[in-house]
C-alpha cells in the first residue's frame, strides 16, 4: 500500500458541513460534523482541523472529494454571475424563442451580456444546414466586448455535429482574446435546444464561482497541510476533476442529494432499494438503482430556468426533526418554522420531541419533561402515512423494497412502514453525504441520433460509447476500469425513416 | 351581444393544458405554450372567432406541425412559417386567407396556429379537424366531408417550400411523411383549406373553446375535474405496471392502474401507441378511441404523456366523449378501435352537455 492512500469526503450543506476520511478499502478512519459558517474557507479549515485531530496524517491524503452545490446554487441566488454573450447558431428557423427569453427577469438581467442568433447549424442526421456566419459572430462580439465576461455557444443539433461550435469558439477567442471563457453546448447537454442552451449559458455565468471555489479549497487544504488532488461532485453524484469543474461549473448545481443517496447505498450495502434522508428541515426520499440514485424523468428547473439535468428523482416532505409543533384544541400540527426542540434545550416542541415522547431513541436528546408529552406522539401517525406514501411513489414496481434511513432525524422513520420489506439504519448515516462524495465514481455521458437500422445503430452505439468513455477519462476516470452503466435507446416518434436516439453513460473509479 | 374570446397571456396556459388533455397522452405542449406566449407578447392577442363572423367564400387555412416533435424540440420554429404557408396557399387557391384554423386541437398543434395567427394579425377559428389529435392525416372531419387535404403546403421555416398535390388523402399521407423527412424531420403544413361556408359541416365546431374550458378545469382537484370537464372518471388510482414494446418507431405498450381505498380491488389496463387508445377493466372495454382517454396527475391535474408514464404515478383516468361525427359509420371506421388494430367494440363515453362557448 502506498503512503498516500487516504481520501477525504466533504459535504458542505446549508446548515452543517460533514467530513470523513476513508482508506483505500473505503473504511472510515475519521469523521467530523460542524455547523456551516458564511465563510466557506473557515468552515473547510475547521473541518480539516477536526479530522486531522483524530490522528490523520495530512500527508497521506491523496484526494479530496467535495460535495457543495451550495456554492453554485448560492451564486445564482445572489446573482454573483458573469455577464454572458449568448450566441445561438441556427438561423431564423429558431427565432420563435430567442436566447434568454424564457428566463426569470431578475436572473436574465444579471446574466444578459447580449444575445444573437446567427446562420448555421445542422440537421438531425448531422448534415450542415448552413455554413457558420463568421461575420455576424465577429460583429456581435465586437459590439458586446465591453460588457460580456463569458461566451455561451449553442448550435442546432450540436449533439450530433459540433464542428461549428468549435469554429465559433476559436473565433470568439480571436475577437475577445485567448483567455475568454467559452462554454459550448455539445459538452453540456443533449437534444432539446432550449434546455441545452440554458445549461450552456448558466455554465458560462458560473465561471467565476467555480474558480473562486477552487481558490478557497486550495487555501483551506494548504492550511490543513493537505496537498491532495481535488474532485467535485456533479448533479448525478458522480465525480469530476478540478479542471473539469472549472470548465463545467453548471454540473455542480443540485448535487447534494445525490451524494447522500450514494452514501446511503455504500453504508448499507444495498444496490436496489429506497433511501430516506431525514434532516432537520426536510425529509428527502430517493431510489437506488445499481447503487446509484435513480434519475428523474421530469424536466428540471434550476433557479427558474429549464435545463435537462440528470437530477436524482426525489420526493421532498417539507418537515424534519426540527419542525416546530403547535397544539390547538388537542390537535397537534406541524409548523413551517424550525427550532431546537425541548429535548435539545429549546422552548417549543418539535417533531423530535414527539419521537422521544413516543419512546424512540434519539442520540443526544435529554429526557422529555413536559405535560405535552402525552399528546405529541399523535402527530407521528400523520408523519408515518406521508412517509409510506412518499416511499411508495418512489418505487419503480410493485412489491416491498428495503429502505435505508440516513440523516440526523432518522428517528422520524418508524421501525415498520407499509410497502417496506426491511429498514436499515447504518450507524454512520449522519455522514452519508460526505461518504457518498468520498466513494463516488467518475462519469461521462454522450448522446446521438441515428437511423433505426441494425448497422447504423451498431456504429452509432460504438461512437456514443467512445464519446462517453473519452468524457469520463477527461473528467478524471481510470480508463482501465471504465464501464457502461447506462444505455438507453429511444425511438423518435412520427418520423418516416425510423430514427433512434442513443444515450450512454460510462462510469468508473478515479484514475 | 357577441362576446369575443381573446387568446392572450392569461388564457394561453389554460389552452395549453386543455390541448395536452386532448392529445390523449400523445405529447406535451410546453414548447408550444412558450412560443405562443412570446408571439402574443410581441404581436398582441389572437381573436377567436366563429365561422359565422366570416363571409361565406372567405378562405380558411388549417395548419399544423408535421413530423417528429423531438426534432422540433431541437430546431424550434421561426414563428414566420405561417407567412410562407399563407403566401403559397393564396397563390394556390386564389384570394386572401381570412382566418387560420388548428388542423387538430390536441398537443402542440393547438398552439402553433396561435403563434402564426399572432404574427400575421389574423383571427383563429373556434374549430378544428378532430376535436383532439389523431396520428393519421386522413383522421380529420374535412376528409369525411370530402374536402381534399391537397394541395398540402410544407415549409421548413427557412424559405424551402414543397407543395404536395396527391391523388387522394391516403397518398397525401404517404407523400407528406416523406416530404417532412426531406425538410429536416419536422415542418409546418397547411392542408385541407376550405371556405367559411363549409366550416360548420366539415369541422368540429367550438373545439378551441372546449380546450380552453378543459384547461381551466384540469387545474382543479381531480375530484372536481369530472364534473367540470363533462368527462367520465374511469378510476382514481396509481400506476402499478407499465409495459413498453418498441416496434418501428412507435412507443407502444400498456399501463395498469389500480384503484385507491375502497376501489383497490379494481384495475384498469390502458393500451397505448403514442396515445392512450383503449381502456379495459375485467376484460371489458371501458373507453376507447375516438373518445379521448387522458391520465391526469392526481397531484397537479397535469395530463401525463405516454412516454412519461411510470410506476407509482397517482392518476385520474378520464374519458371525454369524442366529437359527434366520429360516432357515424364512416367516422368510426376512420377513428374507432379497429383503425388502431384493436378488434373490440367501442364503449362510448357519456355525452357531455353541449358546450357553451364563452
Amino acid at each position: 500500500m502506498s503512503r498516500a492512500e487516504l481520501r477525504v469526503g466533504l459535504d458542505v450543506g446549508a446548515t452543517h458541513t460533514d467530513g470523513v476520511v476513508v482508506d483505500a478499502r473505503d473504511q472510515v478512519l475519521a469523521h467530523a460534523k460542524l455547523p456551516t459558517t458564511p465563510d466557506l474557507r473557515t468552515t473547510l479549515e475547521a473541518t480539516g482541523r477536526d479530522l486531522i485531530a483524530q490522528g490523520i496524517d495530512p500527508e497521506r491524503v491523496s484526494r479530496v472529494m467535495l460535495s457543495t452545490n451550495d456554492v453554485t446554487d448560492g451564486a445564482l441566488r445572489r446573482r454573483e454571475v458573469k455577464r454572458v454573450a449568448a450566441i445561438r447558431i441556427g438561423g431564423v428557423v429558431t427565432q420563435a424563442l430567442p436566447p434568454l427569453t424564457t428566463w426569470p427577469a431578475g436572473l436574465r438581467r444579471a446574466v444578459d451580456g447580449g444575445t444573437v442568433v446567427v446562420r448555421g447549424g445542422a440537421e438531425y442526421d448531422g448534415t450542415v444546414s448552413a455554413p457558420l456566419d463568421r461575420d455576424a459572430i465577429a460583429r456581435f462580439l465586437t459590439s458586446v466586448a465591453d460588457r460580456a465576461e463569458a461566451v455561451a455557444l449553442t448550435a442546432v443539433f450540436a449533439p450530433v455535429a459540433h464542428d461549428q461550435e468549435l469554429e465559433a469558439a476559436e473565433l470568439a477567442r480571436e475577437v475577445l482574446g485567448p483567455a475568454t471563457r467559452v462554454s459550448m453546448s455539445h459538452e453540456l447537454g443533449s437534444l432539446g435546444l432550449l434546455e441545452r442552451e440554458n445549461a450552456t449559458i448558466l455554465n458560462a455565468a458560473l465561471a467565476g464561482a467555480a474558480e473562486q471555489l477552487a481558490r478557497v479549497l486550495f487555501a483551506a487544504l494548504a492550511t490543513s497541510g493537505i496537498a491532495a488532488e481535488p474532485f467535485f461532485t456533479q448533479n448525478d453524484g458522480t465525480l469530476m476533476s478540478l479542471e473539469h469543474a472549472i470548465r463545467f461549473p453548471m454540473l455542480m448545481l443540485g448535487s447534494g442529494a445525490s451524494s447522500a443517496i450514494r452514501g446511503a447505498a455504500w453504508l448499507s450495502g444495498l444496490d436496489e432499494g429506497l433511501v430516506v434522508d431525514a434532516g432537520g428541515r426536510a425529509i428527502r426520499i430517493g431510489a437506488l438503482v445499481n447503487g446509484a440514485p435513480r434519475e428523474s424523468t421530469a424536466r428540471a428547473l434550476m433557479a427558474g430556468v429549464r435545463v435537462d439535468f440528470q437530477l436524482p428523482e426525489l420526493r421532498r416532505l417539507p418537515f424534519g426533526g426540527d419542525s416546530l409543533l403547535t397544539i390547538r384544541n388537542g390537535l397537534v400540527s406541524i409548523e413551517p418554522e424550525i427550532g431546537p426542540g425541548l429535548v435539545f434545550g429549546g422552548a417549543r416542541p418539535t417533531l423530535t420531541d414527539a419521537v422521544v415522547a413516543a419512546g424512540r431513541s434519539v442520540p443526544g436528546a435529554r429526557p422529555l419533561v413536559s405535560a405535552m408529552g402525552d399528546r405529541l406522539p399523535s402527530v407521528l401517525a400523520q408523519v408515518t402515512d406521508l412517509l409510506a406514501d412518499g416511499v411508495d411513489r418512489l418505487k419503480a414496481q410493485q412489491g416491498a423494497l428495503p429502505l435505508v434511513v440516513v440523516g440526523g432525524a432518522g428517528a422520524l422513520v418508524p421501525d415498520t412502514l407499509e410497502g417496506v420489506a426491511e429498514i436499515l439504519r447504518p450507524s454512520e448515516g449522519g455522514l452519508a453525504g460526505a461518504i457518498g462524495a468520498a466513494i463516488a465514481p467518475v462519469s461521462g455521458r454522450a448522446d446521438r441520433i441515428c437511423a433505426n437500422r441494425p448497422d447504423e445503430r451498431r456504429r452509432a452505439l460504438e461512437e456514443t460509447r467512445d464519446d462517453a468513455f473519452a468524457r469520463a477519462v477527461h473528467a478524471g476516470a481510470d480508463p482501465a476500469t471504465l464501464e457502461l452503466v447506462e444505455v438507453e435507446e429511444i425511438p423518435l416518434t412520427y418520423l418516416l425513416d425510423p430514427a433512434v436516439r442513443i444515450r450512454v453513460k460510462a462510469a468508473g473509479p478515479r484514475g | 351581444v357577441l362576446v369575443r374570446t381573446r387568446l392572450d397571456a392569461f388564457s394561453l396556459p389554460s389552452l395549453a393544458r386543455g390541448c395536452a388533455v386532448l392529445a390523449a397522452g400523445g405529447g406535451d405542449t410546453e414548447l408550444g405554450l412558450l412560443m405562443a406566449l412570446r408571439a402574443v407578447q410581441r404581436n398582441g392577442p389572437v381573436e377567436l372567432i366563429d365561422a359565422a363572423a366570416l363571409p361565406d367564400r372567405a378562405l380558411v387555412m388549417p395548419c399544423a406541425l408535421v413530423g417528429a416533435p423531438t426534432v422540433a424540440g431541437e430546431r424550434l420554429f421561426s414563428g414566420d412559417e405561417g407567412l410562407v404557408l399563407r403566401a403559397m396557399t393564396e397563390r394556390l387557391h386564389g384570394g386572401r386567407v381570412a382566418a387560420l384554423m388548428c388542423l387538430e386541437v390536441g398537443g402542440v398543434n393547438g398552439l402553433l396556429p396561435v403563434v402564426w395567427a399572432a404574427r400575421m394579425g389574423l383571427p383563429l377559428l373556434d374549430a378544428d379537424g378532430a376535436g383532439r389529435s389523431f396520428p393519421q392525416l386522413e383522421q380529420h372531419a374535412m376528409h369525411l366531408a370530402a374536402i381534399a387535404a391537397s394541395p398540402v403546403v410544407l415549409t421548413d421555416g427557412r424559405d424551402n417550400t414543397i407543395v404536395v398535390c396527391a391523388d387522394d388523402d391516403a397518398a397525401a399521407e404517404r407523400l407528406v411523411r416523406r416530404t417532412a423527412a426531406v425538410l429536416g424531420g419536422v415542418c409546418a403544413a397547411a392542408l385541407y383549406c376550405l371556405r367559411a361556408e363549409e366550416v360548420l359541416a366539415a369541422t368540429v365546431s367550438g373545439s378551441v373553446s372546449h380546450a380552453l374550458a378543459l384547461g381551466q378545469a384540469a387545474t382543479a382537484q381531480p375530484s372536481g375535474v369530472a364534473a367540470a370537464l363533462g368527462a367520465t372518471v374511469l378510476l382514481v388510482g396509481h400506476v402499478i405496471a407499465v409495459e413498453r414494446v418498441s416496434d418501428g418507431g412507435f412507443a407502444s405498450g400498456s399501463a395498469t392502474i389500480r384503484g385507491f381505498g375502497r376501489e383497490d380491488a379494481r384495475q384498469v389496463r390502458v393500451e397505448m401507441q403514442n396515445e392512450y387508445l383503449v381502456a379495459f377493466e375485467d376484460g371489458a372495454v371501458r373507453a376507447s378511441v375516438p373518445d379521448v382517454i387522458a391520465l391526469l396527475s392526481s397531484e397537479t391535474g397535469v395530463p401525463i404523456a405516454t412516454e412519461e408514464l411510470r410506476y407509482g404515478h397517482r392518476v385520474t383516468i378520464i374519458a371525454i366523449r369524442g366529437a359527434a361525427l366520429w360516432s357515424t359509420e364512416a367516422g368510426s371506421a376512420l377513428t374507432g378501435p379497429a383503425a388502431f388494430g384493436y378488434a373490440v367494440a367501442r364503449e362510448p363515453a357519456a355525452e357531455r352537455d353541449a358546450h357553451v362557448a364563452s
